[in-house]
């Protein structure tokens, strides 16, 4: 209870964790950033074996050259790919975030994770969409850089409800995707770098910043 | 420092309300649970509190229905929005005269 004898220094610390806390999900392990990040480092291996198995040294470049028929053919393959990877990375990201919300109390499947699941689902679903037209259509090419530039505004969306570092992955995403765009041999090289080792980066500069 | 003193809002003289200006301050619409929650409180608690602030008009209650369950939400006033800035920076104030 509060004394007569007010302690301004108190308060407004007070304060201030209380906006902290009731606006932003902070449970987010950045153990889920490193597990997400391997997830996508093995798909981009799976992916990249398997079209050299199909097409010889030169698979993803000869994905981009590629007939209407042969993409067809290559659709199931791909789509489950992509599916299979969303499912693993999800399922290790809410494994390690459950894990850090319980250690820390905070409520997990509230207002506020509600809010970021959503912030984060519309562009992402959205994008997705997008870019399986965009393969249906024969622009091979911008498929990579039209996930990393979609998946990174959707953090970008997301970031107003949880951690900062989120916002400086989303943008490292949008930057990568764009750089793609000139560089669309190195698609699957991209890829990688960016779900892969940007997810490890910031995972590890988050748990260095927040779990040790 | 008397006078300092005198210039913070007696609206928000405890803890409880200052918490829920502060959650009100950095969500736009927040319901009762939600509140509840945050600022770990019991029902009776809260709802005192927020009547307080209502009453003084900081702020402003919405109360509907989700099917058949009511669902009461809560926003800060313009007013209210005002006086917790006002109050922040009284705190401040006193903050930088005391040390």
């Amino acid at each position: 209870m509060m004394k007569p004898t007010v302690d301004p220094l108190a308060q407004l610390t007070e304060i201030r964790t209380i906006m902290e806390r009731s606006s932003r999900f902070i449970s987010l392990s950045g153990l889920s950033g490193v597990g997400a990040g391997l997830v996508a480092l093995a798909g981009a291996g799976i992916g990249h074996w398997y079209l050299r198995g199909e097409y010889g040294p030169g698979g993803f470049l000869h994905l981009l050259e590629s007939t209407a028929s042969e993409r067809l053919r290559l659709l199931p393959f791909l789509v489950l790919l992509a599916g299979g990877m969303v499912v693993a990375a999800l399922v290790v990201a809410c494994f390690f975030t459950i894990r850090r919300a319980r250690a820390a109390g905070q409520q997990l499947w509230g207002a506020l994770a509600q809010r970021l699941a959503l912030s984060l689902a519309i562009p992402l679903v959205a994008g997705g969409v997008f870019c399986l037209a965009l393969y249906w259509q024969g622009a091979t090419s911008l498929v990579v850089p039209g996930l990393l530039v979609f998946y990174g505004l959707a953090l970008l969306n997301a970031s107003k409800y949880t951690l900062d570092e989120i916002r400086w992955l989303g943008l490292t995403q949008i930057v990568l995707g764009l750089v793609t765009i000139a560089l669309p041999g190195a698609g699957l090289l991209m890829f990688a770098l960016g779900f892969g080792l940007g997810h490890i980066g910031y995972g590890l500069l988050m748990y260095s910043r927040y779990e040790r | 420092m008397k006078h300092l003193i005198h210039t913070l809002n007696k609206a928000f003289d405890h803890r409880v309300r200052l918490g829920v200006m502060a959650v009100l301050m950095a969500n736009e619409v927040v319901s009762f649970t939600e509140l509840k929650e945050a600022l770990d409180l019991t029902d009776g608690n809260l709802a005192s509190h927020v009547a307080a602030l209502e009453k003084a008009g900081y702020v402003a209650v919405s109360k509907q229905f989700v099917g058949k369950k009511p669902n009461t939400t809560y926003a800060a006033s313009a007013e209210g929005k005002e006086a917790f800035q006002a109050h922040l920076l009284a705190l401040e104030k006193l903050l930088r005269s005391g040390s």
